[in-house]
């Protein structure tokens, strides 16, 4: 089986992820960075009227943060009605790949990689790495996110499986404690 | 001074039932001008809008709006004249009626907004006269009025017509004197309730407001002299005004009034048994009329009721740590939490107003443009039963007003093209609506017209044509780009669709597709919230970077001065909390850059002092930049949910700008700290 796959360069490194989750590809001017958040966090942006998280991927992979180019791209991403951004150095290549060509994860690269990577496609003198998108943006980390932001009461009234939760403090001016 | 404020409530309350009245005034003037043009005629749609008219007669004449009064009256007398000769109203009276409305609309908000209000403007007068051939003018003489000269002054000559007119049907001429009391409106009993009884029984012919200044034994404040005709006997007016038969007084009647056997009778037994009915049924249609800045308050209320549940789901979590059996407290503050959350969603369905009240109007602007424009337009209206918070509404209307005069303007062709092109002469313009997943509106605007022609388009843009139909909305959407080589009055040059993209995208957070067929037709597909908030806030420099603050969340805004602020204790492993006096009082100062973990850029030369209970704090930042309404996106993604920020705005740089919570910032740095001391 092929699926197209967008690929893209992090720090000197080449990473794919299926074509399928990207919504698409956008020049970037620039986040608003959001104070308190995890630092591979660049800030939000505003795309077509939503506004969406970034992840920096440099950061996330324990490099420093570059400088924004010309050729500095954010992945807009999309999973279960989730959008997310993924800051990335460049992107200019759409490749099919066959699933049959993707490689296990080496096991010294799995184990300092948080289980990112969801393995490796060597294609000719180039080794792609398939970025498991879920760990990336944090989606089975949710529960447990979920269960530390209870504990820690900022997210009392957002806990609340409620019609809307997230309106109340924007409503009245911000005096509730959830975000 | 209460009176006062009465009397701004009194203002802001006759510009909503006016305009009320009005919107069923024009819904029904082309129901009958629908009528009419299918050779029949509509009388209970003539009789409503007179109705419509007449109620703005009396709440105009009440506020002395005078203008109005006269528009208002010559419109009532034309319809009132075309329905005494059997119902029939000459076809182009549908235009100068709708005139009238319009004119007593600018009236109306002109008033409302504090302007000066405009005399009527002669020539509708004349047209309105014009079509009135009955309405003639009665040469008898004026009736003489036990009126003091102040108040008889300021009958106008209509008002004087009007008790002239009633005299001579055998009604009495009256005076009611009501002063509104603290006492009267515990019970309901206002002068617009009032005005609403005695038209029940009589004709309020005029209302004057009097100020009375205050007495030995009386508070001053506002009262009212109200005049009016009436058959009935002074007693059932008495009642129906609620005051002592003594402040009934008869101005005028005829000298050779007849007595009309079994009249009074039938009255005196009829009128009680009525107006007890009424009491039975206060709010008649079950509707209640609520500014939403009283809406607002319920919000923050509740909000610090969420504060409180906070505090305590905190203080049960420590005792539990404690190893206290907390499982019947655990259960309180669940149940809590449900009834917080119901609460919460109850004040939210408060604030929607049905998407069937925003398309109702529609069809007077497709009839304007119908009629400038030379095409045959029909429209379909399906709201879906949706409803929406009323920000919304207000933001979505000028949007769909827009696509609206594109569709009619651009999309329809001319009813000869149609024939053409094999379509029926008369275009059709879809308004489709439902409501998704509780929190979206889905609206779709669909015509039958020519379709966008993406090369024509890239054509004039000079680019590439756009490969699909969101590249194309795009292009569209460009500013300054038309289609058009002429500006038409009515769309102008091609900015329509920027602004509606604008509304979509920035105002509501939602968004916007579009469909099209060349040769068949283009849809616009529109997904906004359901409900939006907005938030009058602050906005400044923090750390080099821009914030927003909700204005309600910061009680002062101070200066500081270095030789005012004080380092306090410091505590082991920690640096000193600075101290600041204001007022006084020693106010803890944290910068809020470094709360942040930001670089603290610049002088920080301001402060935002908030207060959370007893607990006051003051947060220092580099400079205030303004004042402005936002709309506050909530953060949803688990990423960016963080204490202290409880959403983005958009201050129209394409940017995402942060809105703090200060409070709850306040709230975090307090509890850390106190974990820290533990």
């Amino acid at each position: 089986m092929t699926d197209l796959h967008v690929v893209f360069s992090v720090a000197g490194a080449e990473y794919t992820i299926p074509a399928a989750a990207v919504v698409q590809l956008e020049s970037y001017q620039g986040a608003t960075p959001v104070p308190g958040t995890a630092a591979y966090v660049a800030g939000i942006i505003q795309v077509r009227g939503q506004v969406i998280p970034v992840i920096d991927l440099r950061r996330l992979f324990g490099q420093p943060s570059a400088e924004a180019t010309l050729d500095t791209r954010v992945i807009v991403t999309e999973q279960g009605g989730r959008q997310v951004g993924l800051l990335v150095d460049k992107s200019r290549e759409v490749l099919r790949i066959d699933s049959a060509a993707v490689q296990t994860t080496p096991g010294l690269v799995a184990e300092s990689s948080r289980g990112f990577f969801a393995g490796v496609i060597q294609l000719g003198q180039r080794l792609i790495m398939l970025l498991d998108l879920r760990k990336i943006v944090g989606e089975e980390d949710l529960n447990e996110q979920f269960a530390n932001r209870f504990e820690s009461g900022f997210n009392d009234a957002a806990a609340l499986p409620g019609r809307e939760p997230e309106g109340v403090a924007g409503d009245d001016g911000g005096a509730a404690p959830e975000h | 001074m209460a009176e006062s404020g009465g009397l701004k409530e009194f203002v802001s309350a006759y510009v909503v039932e006016a305009e009320e009245h009005l919107e069923t005034a024009s819904t029904q003037l082309l129901a009958i001008e629908q009528a009419l043009r299918l050779g029949g005629a509509n009388l209970r749609a003539q009789r409503e809008a007179f109705r419509a008219l007449h109620t703005i007669k009396g709440l105009s004449a009440m506020v002395g709006v005078e203008s109005v009064v006269t528009i208002a009256h010559r419109m009532e007398a034309l319809l009132r004249a075309s329905d005494r000769r059997g119902a029939k109203l000459p076809v182009e009276s549908i235009d100068v009626l709708l005139r009238g409305v319009r004119a007593i609309q600018a009236r109306v908000r002109a008033f409302g907004e504090g302007k000066a209000v405009p005399l009527p403007d002669v020539e509708l007068l004349h047209a309105l006269d014009a079509l009135d051939t009955e309405h003639g003018n009665d040469p008898d003489e004026l009736p003489h009025l036990e009126l003091e000269p102040s108040l008889a002054a300021k009958l106008g000559a209509l008002e004087l017509e009007q008790l002239k007119a009633g005299l001579n049907d055998g009604q009495r001429a009256l005076r009611v004197d009501f002063k509104p009391s603290l006492e009267r409106s515990a019970r309901g009993v206002t002068i617009n309730q009032v005005r609403e009884h005695l038209q029940r029984i009589g004709d309020v012919v005029k209302v004057f407001p009097t100020s009375q200044p205050a007495g030995p034994d009386e508070p001053g404040g506002l009262s009212f002299v109200i005049v009016l005709l009436s058959p009935a006997p002074l007693k059932a007016v008495a009642d129906a005004a609620d005051v002592a038969e003594d402040k009934v007084q008869i101005l005028a009647e005829m000298a050779a009034r007849l007595p009309v056997p079994g009249l009074e009778a039938s009255l005196t037994a009829e009128e009680p048994l009525d107006t007890s009915a009424d009491d039975l049924h206060v709010p008649q249609r079950g509707v209640v009329r609520v500014d939403v800045s009283r809406l607002d308050d319920t919000v923050e209320g509740l909000s610090s009721l969420l504060v409180t549940r906070f505090r305590l789901a905190r203080a049960v979590k420590a005792l539990r740590d404690r190893g206290v059996d907390t499982r019947e407290l655990e259960a309180i503050v669940n149940d809590n939490a449900r009834q917080l959350r119901g609460l919460r969603a109850a004040i939210l369905r408060v604030r929607m107003v049905p998407v069937s009240e925003l398309l109702e109007r529609i069809p007077l602007i497709v009839r304007g443009l119908r009629r400038t424009m030379n095409r045959q337009v029909r429209l379909e209206l399906e709201s879906g039963g949706a409803e929406v918070d009323k920000a919304v509404a207000e933001r979505l209307f000028p949007a769909l007003v827009h696509l609206i005069r594109n569709a009619v303007d651009h999309a329809i062709e001319t009813p000869d093209e149609r024939v053409r092109r094999g379509k029926p002469e008369e275009g059709l313009i879809r308004i489709e609506c439902s409501s998704r997943s509780n929190r979206w509106l889905e609206m779709r605007i669909s015509d039958d017209g020519r379709g966008i022609d993406p090369a024509a388009v890239a054509r004039r843009a000079g680019v590439a044509v756009p490969a699909t139909e969101a590249g194309l909305l795009d292009l569209i959407c460009r500013s300054g780009l038309s289609t058009r080589d002429v500006a038409t009055t009515t769309s102008g040059r091609g900015m329509g669709m920027e602004i509606v993209k604008r509304i979509v995208h920035e105002q509501l957070g939602g968004e916007l597709t579009l469909h099209s067929e060349l040769g068949h037709g283009t849809t616009f597909k529109l997904m906004v919230p359901l409900s939006i908030s907005v938030v009058d806030a602050f906005s400044f420099v923090c750390g080099g970077q821009r914030f927003v603050t909700p204005v309600v969340t910061v009680e002062e805004i101070i200066e500081i001065d270095p030789r005012e602020v004080v380092e306090g204790l410091a505590l082991p492993g920690q640096r000193p909390i600075k101290l600041v006096r204001r007022r006084g009082r020693a106010v803890p100062l944290l910068s809020l850059a470094s709360v942040f973990a930001m670089p603290a850029s610049g002088l920080e030369a301001k402060a935002l002092v908030v207060r959370r209970g007893d607990d006051t704090m003051a947060f220092a930042i580099e400079r205030m930049l303004g004042q402005q309404e936002v709309v506050v996106r909530p953060l949803n993604d688990d990423l960016i949910k963080v204490p202290g920020v409880s959403g983005a705005t958009d201050l129209g740089d394409g940017q995402p700008t942060l809105v703090l919570d200060l409070l709850s910032l306040g709230a975090n740095v307090s509890s850390r700290r106190l974990e820290l001391e533990a």
